[in-house]
């Protein structure tokens, strides 16, 4: 990846351990976020985030589907990554498909919750048309259009921003239903109902570089790191999923002090996401 | 093949530290656990090393239902269109039996499961001891009766040490589901399927060290705190369980 010199090296250790680093932020400050909603009109809802060069676009489609027979009274929702390779030559062909798998994995652990449904993102009972046999099969699609470090947040801010910017059309549903195998339902193309996003976590990707962590890191500074924990926190300061990269081990204590400063980081990128996204919605109704 | 070598501790539960049993005090008190353990109490767990002969390396695991066993090849040449590289590669590859759930050909996460092991392990394996070479790690579930991730983790390093890979330490893993208030350990499939959130932590016993750790569901912090101690309290045993198997292959190949 990202080659560096011995001294280049030091310099980035070294600005991590005094609270500088080479760009001039802190250990704990964000780049310059950047949302805009609304940018695939094919799309139920679409949001794009920039966290500094990092670029990405994140689409919401809503599809009729058939609920699974084990969970007759849930929708589904599927995320999918790609990293285009217009980001990096690397991602060309099979290249960026571990990076894109891996990614969306994250995601969907962190927006899904546990397999009863509890803590969930999503509520997903709420994309059931008629149980059993209608619902809503909504695809979460990502395209990594720039890679600039800190992919997992990115892609996590522009879920949120493309769900609050999602309209599910609404459906009339034949009166007869109840008996029928397959219903005959009638989709509004006027009415949408609005999506609840108020549960839908941010992720908060801590890398430890020395023994410190940083947020928002540049390719640079991940090169460098020995182990990230990326932590999706909710409105309420609850942890909705957790994972580990870099194959560094981590005593246990410090892994609970990174959750700990997890939680109070997300608290202020949540109140920045969200008026960042009002102030796009407020621009979006402008045009 | 449930006999167990006689000096090995037979269970590896965690020793509850705090006397009041938070579990007890909570409404749904006449709740069972389908194989009828206490909701910290793990299943006896059974380790033999050289199961497959053609491979370096090589352990079987079997906890209640779940079997699985793990070859490991190599340290070998890497691949020619590899790029050059210093430290050694390692290629993980987990797959299911056909028969191994009761729904015929379910699970296909197997690639999530192939790149988390591949997390869970890189860690501990000293890679710098066998440059510019690969180590194949091939990981077969048998028989899917629950936590068959975490038994798939400790198994592929009992075969690593089998295969004589050098290792800082072994990896024990273990998990925790939250089923309403309770937290109930080393949970098996029915317990899976209607879980609230799961947490698995796999680590280095002896360094005390985690190498991965995973969460999905709704945690509080101090609920991470409490699920975390178990789990930890529980490796520290596993890894003796683990150990004392090594030690009982090597003591049987030298009589």
């Amino acid at each position: 990846m990202t080659a560096l010199s011995l001294g280049e090296r030091l310099f980035i250790q070294g600005g991590i351990a005094q609270d500088l680093r080479a760009d001039g932020r802190g250990r704990l400050d964000y780049r310059t976020l950047y949302v805009e909603t609304g940018v695939i009109p094919q799309a139920n809802g679409s949001a794009r985030v920039r966290f500094g060069g990092t670029d990405v676009i994140a689409s919401a489609k809503a599809e009729i589907g058939r609920p699974t027979l084990l969970q007759p009274d849930k929708g589904k929702v599927s995320t999918h990554v790609d990293c285009s390779s217009t980001a990096a030559p690397m991602f060309e062909g099979r290249g960026g498909e571990e990076l894109s798998s891996e990614l969306s994995i994250a995601l969907q652990r962190c927006l899904l919750g546990g397999k009863s449904g509890a803590g969930a993102g999503i509520d997903l009972s709420s994309l059931i048309i008629v149980e059993g046999k209608v619902c809503w099969d909504l695809y979460i699609e990502c395209l990594v259009v720039s890679s600039d470090g800190n992919l997992l947040d990115a892609l996590g801010a522009a879920i949120k921003a493309a769900l609050s910017n999602t309209g599910i059309p609404r459906v009339q549903v034949a009166a007869d239903a109840a008996s029928e195998e397959q219903p005959e339902v009638d989709i509004s193309d006027e009415e949408f109902l609005q999506f609840d996003t108020s549960s839908v976590p941010v992720i908060v990707t801590l890398t430890k570089v020395g023994r410190h962590y940083i947020v928002d890191a540049t390719p640079e500074e991940e090169s460098q790191m020995s182990s990230a924990v990326s932590v999706s926190v909710n409105r309420k300061g609850h942890i909705c999923g957790l994972t580990k990269r870099g194959g560094a081990g981590l005593d246990p204590s410090v892994i609970l002090d990174m959750i700990s400063v997890a939680k109070h980081v997300s608290e202020q990128l949540l109140t920045k996401l969200d008026s960042e996204i009002s102030a796009a919605e407020s621009r979006e109704e402008d045009k | 093949m449930a006999g167990k070598p006689n000096d090995a501790p037979a269970t590896y539960s965690p020793s509850l530290k705090n006397k009041k049993h938070p579990f007890y005090k909570n409404s749904d008190l006449d709740w069972v656990r389908p194989d009828g353990r206490g909701f910290h109490q793990c299943r006896p767990a059974f380790f033999r090393t050289g199961a497959v002969n053609a491979a370096s390396g090589s352990a079987y695991a079997e906890l209640g239902n779940t079997k699985v066993i793990v070859s490991v090849f190599g340290p070998r040449e890497s691949k020619k269109a590899m790029m050059y590289s210093d430290i050694g590669r390692l290629n993980c590859n987990v797959s299911y039996t056909t028969f191994a759930t009761s729904v015929r050909g379910q699970g296909s996460d197997h690639k999530e499961f192939s790149s988390m092991l591949h997390k869970a392990l890189e860690g501990a394996i000293r890679l710098e001891t066998f440059p510019k070479t690969t180590v194949d790690i091939f990981a077969l579930v048998l028989e899917s009766g629950g936590s068959d991730f975490p038994v798939l983790i400790s198994c592929a390093s009992l075969a690593l040490a089998d295969a004589g890979i050098m290792l800082h330490d072994l990896v024990a893993a273990v998990a925790v589901s939250s089923l309403g208030s309770n937290l109930v350990i080393d949970p098996v499939s029915e317990e899976e399927s209607y879980q609230d959130g799961s947490l698995l932590i796999t680590c280095m016993p002896s360094r005390y060290e985690v190498t991965q750790l995973t969460i999905t569901g709704e945690w509080s912090t101090s609920r991470i705190n409490e699920a975390m101690e178990l789990c930890l309290d529980a490796c520290t045993k596993l890894g003796k369980v683990m150990r004392s198997c090594l030690k009982e292959a090597a003591s049987t190949t030298t009589d």
